[in-house]
C-alpha cells in the first residue's frame, strides 16, 4: 500500500497533474494580452510583435505538451504499481450461482436494508427494483418496531424495550430467553446510579414491584443487585457502555429470533465469510484450470474453507470412518455402545447383510438394526 | 469442539476484491488526461496558424483588423484555460476519491484479527459498497446515490460512470443507437485496442434497420459509408448484410438472425461488457462474487434438511444461521454446501430418548432458566421435556 500511496502522492502533488500545463497556457494568454497592449500602445509595432508572437506560442504549446508527458509517465507508473499489488486476479462468481438470481438478490438487500433501519432507501430500492410482496410489508412494521426500540434503548430508554417483552413473556419464556430479566436488572441499575439522591428508593421500589416475580429462577443475581443497593457508592462504575450494547444484542437477538429470523444480517454474514473465503475458492478454480477437472461431488465443496468459529451456525458431523459429512441421505447413527458412525458407514461394517460387527472404537459388536438415527 | 486459528486476518486477500476501487478513478484519470491532450492538441494548432495568419497579414492590413485577430487568439485561447481548468477540477476530484480510497484499504493493514470490531465496521462499508455497485449495475440508481450518501460512501463508490452507461444501455434497450454511437466516437482509440466490434454491430444493426423498413435506398448508402471499410475485418457479416436486401423482414430466409428482436439484448450486453473492460471493471457485480463464495462456505447440509426434526439444529449459537434465515434460504438452494474434515458438535454430548442430541452444559443451563426442578431436561427445540435418567451419553470421535 505504501508504495500506492507514494505513487499517488507523485499524481496530487507532484506535479504529474494538469497543474503545470495549465500554467504555460497561462503565459501563452498572458502573451497574447502583452502583445495586445504592445500594439494598442504602439500601433507601429503591429507586424514585429505579431512576427515574434508565432515561435513565442508554438514553445509555450510544447511546453504545456511536455509537461503533460509527465502526467502520462506519472499515471503509467501508478499503474504498474497497481498491477503489482492486485496481481489481475479474475475472481469468479463461483458456479455462476447468483447470474439470474436478481428477484432473491433483490429481496435480501431489501431485508438488509430494513434491519439497518433504512427504510426510506428501502422504500425507493423497492419502486426501482420493482419488488412487490417478495418482502411482506408485516416484516416491515416488525423492523420498524426493531429499529425504533434499538433507537430508544440507544437513548438509554428502557420502556419500550420492557413493554415489547412484557407482551411476549411467553414466547420468551419458551426460548428460555432472560430478555426481560435482563431489562429489569438494568432499569433496577439506572434507578440506583442515575436516579439522583432518592434514586436507591426508586430502584428498591421498582425491584419490589418488577423484580420478584422472577426471585425463583433469578434468585442469585437478585441477591447482586439487591448488594448493589448496599454499595451504591464504593460500585459506582458496574454500569457502563457496554451494558448498554450487550443489551442492545440481547434485544435484536430476542426480537430476530421470534421472527425466525438471524440476527446478524445474513447478507453481512454471507458477504463477509465470502470474502474471507474467496482466496480458497480462487485457488481452487485455478487448480482445476490447470488439471483440466471438474470436482466430483456437486452437492459439496472439494476443499474446506477456513473459517472463524463464528461462523459455524449448525452442528456438523463428519463420519470418523468414511470422512463423509453426514446428510438426509446418510444421518449420523448411534451405535448401542454410544459412538456415532453415518449410515453407510454401518451397513458397510456389516457388509450389506444385517450380521453382527464390531464397533471401530471399542471392543462392543452391535447388530445394525441396534443403531438409531440420531439429530445433531 | 475445537478452536479454530482461522482469526488470522489477511489483508491481501481481503484486497482480491477491491481492485476495481483504485482501478477506476485511474481509468478516469486518464481519460481525462487523454482529452486534455486532444484540447492542447487541437487548439494549439489552430491557435499558431491564426498567429501565423496575422503575422502574415499584418503588413497588409489596418492594425484595427490585426487586433481583432489577435483578439480571435485571445478568446480561443481563455476557451482553452477554462475548458483545462475545467478537467483539472475533474481531476482535483478524482486525486480526493483515490486517496479516501487509499485510506479506507489501508484500514485493513492495522488489523490482525478477523474478530476485530473494527474489521466488522470495515466489512459493514464494504457490504455497502457492494449493495451500491449492484444497485448502480441494475439501474437502480436513486437507491444507490441514497444509500451512498446515508452511509457517507460516496467517494468510494463510482455512480457516474454506472449511471452513464446505464443511460446508454437504456437508449439501446429503447433501440437508439445514437448515444451509444458517440460513446464508441468517444472512446474510439481504446475500443480499437481492444479490437471490440461494437461499433460495427450498431452500424450493422442500424443497416439492418433500415432494411426491416424497406428503406432499400438508404440502407445501401448506409452500408457504403458505414460497413464498406469494415469489409476486411468483418466479410461474412458484410456479405451476409448485403444479401439480407433481397429477404424482406416477412421471409427472412436465412437472416432470421439479423431481423431478430434480441439482437438488441445481444448489443446491450456487447455494450456493457465492452465498457465494463474498458473501465477495468469487472463484468459481475463484486457482490455477486461474495455472495456465492459466503453462501457456499456457510452452507451446511442441515440448511435445506426437507426433515423438520433436522430443521433448526443449531449447536451452541443461540442465533439463527444466516443461511436457515428467509433473506438468503432460497438463493443458497443451488449452490454446494461447505465441505468438513472434523465434526463440529458442542461438548459433552447426550442424547435424549427422542434421538436429539445436545452439549450437557447447554440443557442445563436451560433447565435452570426454566426452573424445571432438579432431575428434568428440556429439548430446546422440540419442547419436550425428560427425565435426566432417561439421557445417554454419546460419543463423537
Amino acid at each position: 500500500m505504501d508504495a500506492i500511496e507514494k505513487d499517488l502522492d507523485k499524481l496530487v502533488n507532484g506535479g504529474a497533474n494538469l497543474s503545470k500545463s495549465i500554467k504555460d497556457i497561462d503565459r501563452c494568454l498572458e502573451m497574447l494580452m502583452a502583445a495586445r497592449s504592445t500594439i494598442e500602445k504602439d500601433p507601429s509595432a503591429t507586424t514585429s510583435t505579431l512576427q515574434n508572437l508565432e515561435p513565442e506560442l508554438k514553445a509555450g504549446f510544447q511546453a504545456a505538451n511536455d509537461n503533460l508527458k509527465g502526467l502520462y509517465t506519472g499515471m503509467g507508473k501508478y499503474g504498474k504499481t497497481l498491477d503489482k499489488k492486485f496481481k489481475r486476479n479474475d475472481n469468479e462468481n463461483t458456479f455462476g450461482a447468483l447470474t439470474n438470481q436478481q428477484p432473491l438478490i433483490n429481496r435480501a438487500i431489501q431485508m438488509h436494508l430494513l434491519r439497518e433501519g433504512n427504510f426510506e432507501i428501502a422504500d425507493t430500492f423497492a419502486k426501482e427494483a420493482g419488488i412487490v410482496e417478495s418482502v411482506p410489508s408485516v416484516l416491515e412494521v416488525e423492523f420498524r418496531e426493531l429499529f425504533s426500540i434499538q433507537e430508544s434503548l440507544r437513548r438509554k430508554e428502557l420502556q419500550p424495550a420492557i413493554e415489547w417483552a412484557q407482551k411476549r413473556s411467553a414466547q420468551l419464556e419458551a426460548r428460555a430467553s432472560n430478555l426481560e430479566f435482563q431489562l429489569h436488572s438494568l432499569q433496577f441499575q439506572v434507578f440506583l446510579y442515575s436516579g439522583g439522591p432518592d434514586g436507591p428508593a426508586k430502584a428498591l421500589e421498582y425491584s419490589k414491584n418488577f423484580l420478584v416475580n422472577f426471585q425463583n429462577k433469578y434468585f442469585q443475581e437478585i441477591a447482586q443487585l439487591a448488594g448493589y443497593l448496599l454499595w451504591r457508592e464504593k460500585l459506582q462504575t458496574s454500569l457502563d457502555d457496554s451494558s448498554w450494547r450487550d443489551i442492545i444484542d440481547l434485544f435484536t437477538t430476542e426480537f430476530c429470533a421470534l421472527l425466525r429470523l438471524s440476527a446478524e444480517s445474513p447478507l453481512y454474514v454471507a458477504t463477509t465469510a465470502g470474502a474471507i473465503a474467496l482466496p480458497t475458492f480462487n485457488k481452487m478454480a485455478a487448480i482445476m484450470k490447470l488439471k483440466k477437472t471438474e470436482w466430483t461431488s456437486q452437492n459439496e465443496l472439494p476443499v474446506e474453507v477456513p473459517l472463524p468459529d463464528k461462523f459455524k451456525y449448525h452442528s456438523i458431523f463428519v463420519c470418523p470412518v468414511s470422512k463423509e459429512q453426514t446428510t438426509d441421505s446418510n444421518p449420523p447413527m448411534m451405535i448401542p455402545c454410544g459412538h456415532v458412525l453415518a449410515k453407510d458407514t454401518v451397513q458397510k461394517l456389516a457388509r450389506g447383510t444385517g450380521s453382527r460387527y464390531k464397533c471401530p472404537y471399542c471392543p462392543a459388536d452391535s447388530l445394525p438394526k441396534d443403531a438409531r438415527e440420531i439429530y445433531l | 469442539m475445537t478452536t479454530n486459528p482461522a482469526t488470522f486476518l489477511s489483508p491481501e486477500s481481503n484486497l482480491l476484491l477491491e481492485e476495481p476501487l483504485l482501478r477506476l478513478p485511474l481509468e478516469v484519470l486518464r481519460k481525462i488526461f487523454k482529452s486534455s491532450q486532444r484540447y492542447i492538441e487541437n487548439d494549439s494548432k489552430k491557435i499558431t496558424e491564426l498567429a501565423r495568419d496575422a503575422a502574415a497579414k499584418a503588413p497588409l492590413v489596418s492594425h484595427e483588423t490585426s487586433l481583432e485577430s489577435l483578439n480571435a487568439m485571445i478568446t480561443r485561447m481563455q476557451t482553452l484555460k477554462r475548458k483545462m481548468e475545467t478537467l483539472q477540477e475533474e481531476e482535483k476530484v478524482i486525486h480526493a476519491q483515490s486517496r479516501k480510497r487509499v485510506s479506507h484499504l489501508n484500514r485493513l493493514y492495522s488489523l490482525s484479527s478477523l474478530l476485530d470490531e473494527e474489521y466488522e465496521s470495515w466489512s459493514k462499508v464494504r457490504l455497502d459498497r457492494f449493495m451500491v455497485d449492484y444497485m448502480l449495475r441494475n439501474g437502480y440508481s436513486n437507491s444507490a446515490q441514497q444509500l451512498a450518501k446515508k452511509q457517507g460512501i460516496e467517494e468510494l463508490v463510482d455512480v457516474d460512470v454506472f449511471v452513464q452507461c446505464w443511460t446508454i444501455e437504456e437508449s439501446l434497450r429503447n433501440k437508439k443507437t445514437t448515444e451509444c454511437l458517440a460513446w464508441c466516437a468517444e472512446n474510439k482509440n481504446s475500443l480499437k485496442k481492444i479490437k471490440s466490434t461494437l461499433e460495427f454491430e450498431l452500424r450493422l444493426q442500424v443497416y439492418i434497420e433500415l432494411v426491416r423498413e424497406r428503406k432499400l435506398k438508404e440502407a445501401v448508402a448506409y452500408s457504403r459509408k458505414h460497413l464498406s471499410s469494415s469489409h476486411d475485418t468483418h466479410p461474412d457479416e458484410f456479405l451476409r448484410a448485403s444479401c439480407m436486401l433481397a429477404f424482406p423482414p416477412e421471409r427472412p430466409g436465412p437472416y432470421k438472425d439479423y431481423y431478430a428482436e434480441g439482437r438488441w439484448d445481444h448489443l446491450v450486453k456487447t455494450f456493457v461488457s465492452t465498457h465494463h473492460s474498458l473501465y477495468n471493471l469487472p463484468q459481475e457485480p463484486l457482490l455477486h462474487v461474495a455472495l456465492a463464495a459466503g453462501l457456499s462456505s456457510l452452507k451446511t447440509p442441515s440448511c435445506h434438511s426437507t426433515l423438520s426434526t433436522r430443521h433448526n439444529t443449531a449447536c451452541s449459537a443461540t442465533s439463527l444461521c444466516p443461511i436457515c434465515s428467509t433473506e438468503l434460504n432460497e438463493l443458497a438452494k443451488p449452490v454446494p454446501y461447505g465441505h468438513h474434515t472434523t465434526s463440529w458438535v458442542d461438548h459433552d454430548l447426550i442424547v435424549l430418548p427422542n434421538g436429539r442430541v445436545y452439549g450437557t452444559k447447554r440443557l442445563a443451563e436451560l433447565a435452570g432458566k426454566l426452573d424445571l426442578g432438579d432431575g428434568k431436561y428440556r429439548d430446546p427445540i422440540s419442547g419436550e421435556e425428560f427425565e435426566k435418567s432417561e439421557v445417554r451419553k454419546v460419543f463423537i470421535s
